[in-house]
C-alpha cells in the first residue's frame, strides 16, 4: 500500500516539476535529465523499502510459527478408516538333504502330512490368507495352502472360520469360533507352520496330529475376569480330520477341553501353561503310511504345554530366550490293520506318549539359534501286529534338531536346519535344510 | 411364597444388608475405572487426569521397543478387565493390540469410550505417499510416536478427559478440575520451553529410528538421519559409513541421539567417528530416573538437548 502511494507521490511530483519547469523557460533536455535523476532517487528508495518489507515479513514468519505453536499447531486429524481385509501371502520354500533314503517311524502309522519333506529343492505351503472383521460382532479369516502334493499342486484349506468379537454382547471374554480352523490345542496347532521357530515340526506333531488338528467344528472360550491370566473352552468337532477319519457325520466325531493359565514374572519375562484333550473317535478308519494302516475306534489325545519368554534386556526386540514344551498321551482303544504286513483287524487298546522341548535364543537382532529335542513312546502291542508298522521293535523313535535362523525384518527369515532322526532302530537320518520363509502383505498381530 | 411368610423380618433385613453390601462392592468397584496403557506416557497421562478415579496399567516399559511386544497371557487378562485402552495408535501397536481387543473386554472394541488411541486426534507426520516394503516397515498411517511435541499432549489431554466423562459421568466434575489443572499447568510448561527455541534451531541429529520425529518437529532440528537402514531394518556397516558421510558433508557435530530401547551399537560407533558421545533421551515416561512424568520427560530431554 505504502509502495503504491509512493510511485503515486513520484508521479504526480513529476509531472508538477515538468509544468513547472516548462513554465520556467528551462531547456527540455535539462528537465528530462532533473525528472530522470527524480526518478532514479524515488526508485532507489522504493527498492530500499521493498528490501524492509520483505525483512519484516519474513521475520513475521518465523513468529507466527511460534505464534501458532503454541496456539496448537496440530490440529485434528479427520479419521480415515480404510476398508481393509488385511490380505497376505506367506512364500515358503525350502532344499532338503536327507541321508537316509526312508523315515519310517517305528510303532507308529504316520500319515501323509506327518511324513518327511520332499528332499532336493522344494517348494513348501504357500499361503494365502484374507482375515478382517466382519462387522462388530464376527471376524471371518481364511486361509488356503497350495501344496505339492504327489506331482500335482493341490490347494488345501487350512482355515476358514468366523470368530465372535467382544461386541457380541453375550458375556465379557466369551469367544466363539466355528468353522475350519487350527484348534486350541497345545502350543503349536493353532499356529501357522511359518511361524514355527523350527523347518519342520516336533515328532509328536508329526505322528499324533498329521502335523496339525484343523477339522470342522465350533469352539467356545472364556477368558475368567481374574487379574491371572485363565482362560478355558471347549469345542465339538465333525471327527473328519486326523486323529479322527470317515466320519459320517451323525453325532459328533470329537470333542475338546482346554485350560490355560499365564502371568509375569517381573518386567521381562512371561509364560503360560495350557492342558488339553481332544476325544473322539476314528469311525470311518484313520488311514496312514499311503492307507495301508487302518485304525478304527476311540482315539484320545491329552497334552500340556508350556512357554517361557524372557527378554533380558527388557527389549525383546534385541534379545530373547524362549523355552517351549509339550507332551501327549494318546490313548487308542479299536483296531488296526496293515495291508502291506497282512494282519488283518487287530485289537488295540494301549497308551502312547510323544513330548517335545526346545528353546530359542535371540543374540542379535537378526539372528537366532535353537535346539529342540523331541521323543515318541509308542505302544504295546498284541502278536497280531508283529512285524507290522505298528511294531517298534524295542525302538523309540527321537529327532535332535538344531537351528540357525536369520530375519531381516519382521518380513523375512532365512533358516538352516540340521536334524539327527532316529526314527526307527535300522536308520540314522542326518538332515540339512534351508528354508526361506517370506510374507507379503499385511501382517497380523501374533498370539504370544 | 410360604418362605417368605416364614421367614420373617430379621433375615429379610439380613438380605438386605448383603445386597447393600453387595452393591456398594459394585460401585466401590465402579469407582476404579481401570485403563490399560499401551506405552508409559499415556499411563502417566491417564493417571494425570482420571487421578483417585483410574486404576491404570502399563503394557509396556520404557525399556520395550512398543512395536515388538508380544500379546501376552497378562496383558489378555488386562485387556478382560479393561474399562479403557489409551493407545498411540498409527500402527504402532498393529503386531499385539488386535489381538487384545479381541480378546478384551466389550467395553474396549474399536467405536467405543474406552477406545482411545491418541493419533487419532493430533496431526499425524510423515503420512507415507509411496507403500512399499522394500522402504522398510513404514505405517501407512504415519508416524505414530506423537507424544514427543507437548502440544499434541495438549489435544490428547482434552480428548482423553471428554472420554473419561463418557466412561464414568458420576465424576465429570472431578475430571473435568483435573484436566484444567493439568492444563494450566502444561501450558506454562510449554511457555517455559518455548522461552528459548532459537538454540534448538541451530542443532542437528541423528537418531536411530524416527521415533523423535515429533520432538525434531516442535524444536525445528535439522535430522541428518537414522542408524537403522529403514525402519525396522537393522543397522548395517555399509549404512553407518554412508551416514557417517552424510554427517562430514553437513559440517556440524550432531547429536546423536538413542531411547532406552535403541540397540547403541551403531551409535557408539558414530559417537568414535565424530568424537561426541551419544545421547541416550528418555523417549518416555521412566526413560530415565529422572524423567518420573511428562513434565520431568520434556525438562530431561530439553536439558540433554542443549
Amino acid at each position: 500500500m505504502r509502495m503504491n502511494t509512493r510511485l503515486w507521490l513520484t508521479a504526480l511530483l513529476s509531472l508538477i516539476f515538468s509544468t513547472h519547469a516548462t513554465a520556467g523557460g528551462h531547456d527540455l533536455k535539462a528537465i528530462k535529465a532533473e525528472i530522470e535523476s527524480i526518478k532514479q532517487v524515488y526508485e532507489s528508495r522504493i527498492a530500499e523499502l521493498e528490501a524492509k518489507v520483505k525483512s519484516m515479513e519474513a521475520s513475521a514468519g518465523e513468529k507466527s510459527v511460534v505464534a501458532a505453536q503454541s496456539q496448537n499447531i496440530p490440529k485434528k486429524a479427520k479419521q480415515v478408516k480404510r476398508f481393509n481385509p488385511a490380505v497376505s501371502v506367506v512364500l515358503n520354500g525350502k532344499a532338503s538333504s536327507f541321508s537316509s533314503p526312508e523315515s519310517e517311524f517305528a510303532g507308529f502309522s504316520v500319515s501323509h502330512e506327518g511324513e518327511r519333506g520332499r528332499e532336493g529343492l522344494g517348494l513348501g505351503e504357500s499361503e494365502f490368507n484374507v482375515a478382517a472383521n466382519v462387522d462388530n460382532k464376527f471376524y471371518g479369516s481364511l486361509t488356503a495352502a497350495i501344496v505339492r502334493e504327489e506331482g500335482e499342486d493341490k490347494i488345501e484349506l487350512e482355515e476358514a472360520y468366523l470368530q465372535t468379537l467382544p461386541d457380541l454382547g453375550i458375556a465379557d471374554g466369551l469367544s466363539i469360533k466355528a468353522g475350519k480352523a487350527f484348534w486350541t490345542l497345545g502350543y503349536m496347532n493353532e499356529h501357522h507352520a511359518h511361524t514355527d521357530d523350527f523347518a519342520d515340526r516336533p515328532l509328536p506333531y508329526r505322528a499324533f496330529l498329521n502335523k496339525a488338528y484343523n477339522d470342522d467344528g465350533i469352539e467356545v472360550s472364556y477368558v475368567l475376569p481374574t487379574d491371572f491370566y485363565t482362560e478355558i473352552g471347549g469345542g465339538v468337532f465333525r471327527g473328519d480330520d486326523f486323529p479322527f477319519g470317515g466320519s459320517d457325520g451323525e453325532g459328533i466325531g470329537a470333542f475338546s477341553a482346554f485350560a490355560r493359565f499365564g502371568s509375569d514374572i517381573g518386567d521381562n519375562q512371561s509364560w503360560r501353561l495350557g492342558g488339553y484333550a481332544l476325544i473322539g473317535e476314528a469311525k470311518g478308519g484313520r488311514t496312514g503310511n499311503e492307507d495301508t494302516v487302518t485304525f478304527i475306534g476311540d482315539s484320545d489325545l491329552y497334552a500340556v504345554d508350556f512357554r517361557y519368554t524372557y527378554a533380558p534386556t527388557g527389549n525383546a526386540r534385541e534379545r530373547e530366550w524362549i523355552v517351549q514344551g509339550e507332551s501327549f498321551w494318546r490313548s487308542e482303544d479299536g483296531t488296526y490293520e496293515d495291508t502291506n504286513a497282512g494282519t488283518g483287524a487287530v485289537a488295540h487298546d494301549d497308551t502312547s506318549v510323544g513330548w517335545y522341548a526346545q528353546t530359542v535364543y535371540k543374540f542379535h537382532p537378526a539372528w537366532r539359534a535353537g535346539f529342540r529335542y523331541s521323543e515318541l513312546e509308542s505302544p504295546d502291542i498284541l502278536a497280531g501286529l508283529n512285524g507290522s508298522a505298528l511294531d517298534g521293535r524295542n525302538h523309540d523313535p527321537r529327532s535332535f534338531g538344531a537351528m540357525v535362523d536369520y530375519t531381516n525384518s519382521e518380513f523375512s527369515r532365512i533358516r538352516f536346519q540340521w536334524n539327527n532322526n532316529k526314527l526307527n532302530n535300522q536308520t540314522t537320518d542326518n538332515q540339512f535344510m534351508i528354508q526361506y520363509i517370506m510374507s507379503v502383505g499385511a501382517h497380523g498381530a501374533h498370539k504370544y | 411364597m410360604h418362605i417368605n411368610i416364614k421367614i420373617g423380618k430379621a433375615p429379610v433385613s439380613g438380605l438386605i444388608a448383603a445386597l447393600s453390601l453387595v452393591l456398594s462392592a459394585a460401585s466401590f468397584a465402579a469407582d476404579n475405572i481401570n485403563i490399560l496403557a499401551c506405552e508409559p506416557e499415556w499411563a502417566s497421562l491417564a493417571e494425570e487426569l482420571g487421578g483417585s478415579h483410574v486404576k491404570v496399567f502399563s503394557a509396556t516399559h520404557a525399556k520395550q521397543n512398543p512395536h515388538f511386544i508380544r500379546a501376552r497371557p497378562s496383558l489378555i487378562s488386562k485387556a478382560r478387565r479393561a474399562d479403557m485402552i489409551m493407545c498411540s495408535g498409527a500402527g504402532l501397536e498393529a503386531g499385539w493390540l488386535p489381538i487384545l481387543i479381541q480378546k478384551g473386554s466389550s467395553r474396549i472394541q474399536p467405536g467405543k469410550p474406552g477406545y482411545f488411541l491418541a493419533a487419532d486426534f493430533v496431526q499425524v507426520l510423515e503420512i507415507p505417499t509411496v507403500l512399499d516394503r522394500s522402504l522398510g516397515d513404514i505405517h501407512p498411517e504415519g508416524n505414530p510416536h506423537v507424544h514427543l511435541n507437548p502440544h499434541n499432549i495438549l489435544i490428547i489431554a482434552n480428548e482423553f478427559t471428554k472420554r473419561l466423562i463418557r466412561v464414568d459421568g458420576n465424576n465429570q466434575a472431578s475430571y473435568t478440575a483435573l484436566n484444567e489443572a493439568f492444563t494450566s499447568k502444561w501450558k506454562a510448561a510449554i511457555e517455559k520451553w518455548e522461552q528459548d527455541l532459537s538454540g534448538y534451531k541451530n542443532l542437528s541429529m541423528v537418531i536411530y529410528h524416527k521415533n523423535f520425529s515429533y520432538l525434531i518437529d516442535w524444536l525445528g532440528i535439522n535430522l541428518l538421519g537414522s542408524i537403522e537402514v529403514k525402519p525396522g531394518i537393522p543397522p548395517t556397516a555399509a549404512h553407518l559409513e554412508e551416514l557417517l558421510g552424510v554427517i562430514r558433508n553437513s559440517n556440524s557435530t550432531p547429536i546423536i541421539a538413542v531411547t532406552p530401547y535403541d540397540a547403541t551399537k551403531g551409535a557408539e560407533w558414530l559417537s568414535g567417528k565424530i568424537n561426541k558421545t551419544y545421547v541416550t533421551l528418555p523417549y518416555t515416561v521412566g526413560g530415565d530416573e529422572q524423567s518420573k512424568n511428562l513434565f520431568d520427560l520434556f525438562d530431561r530431554t530439553l536439558a540433554l538437548l542443549k
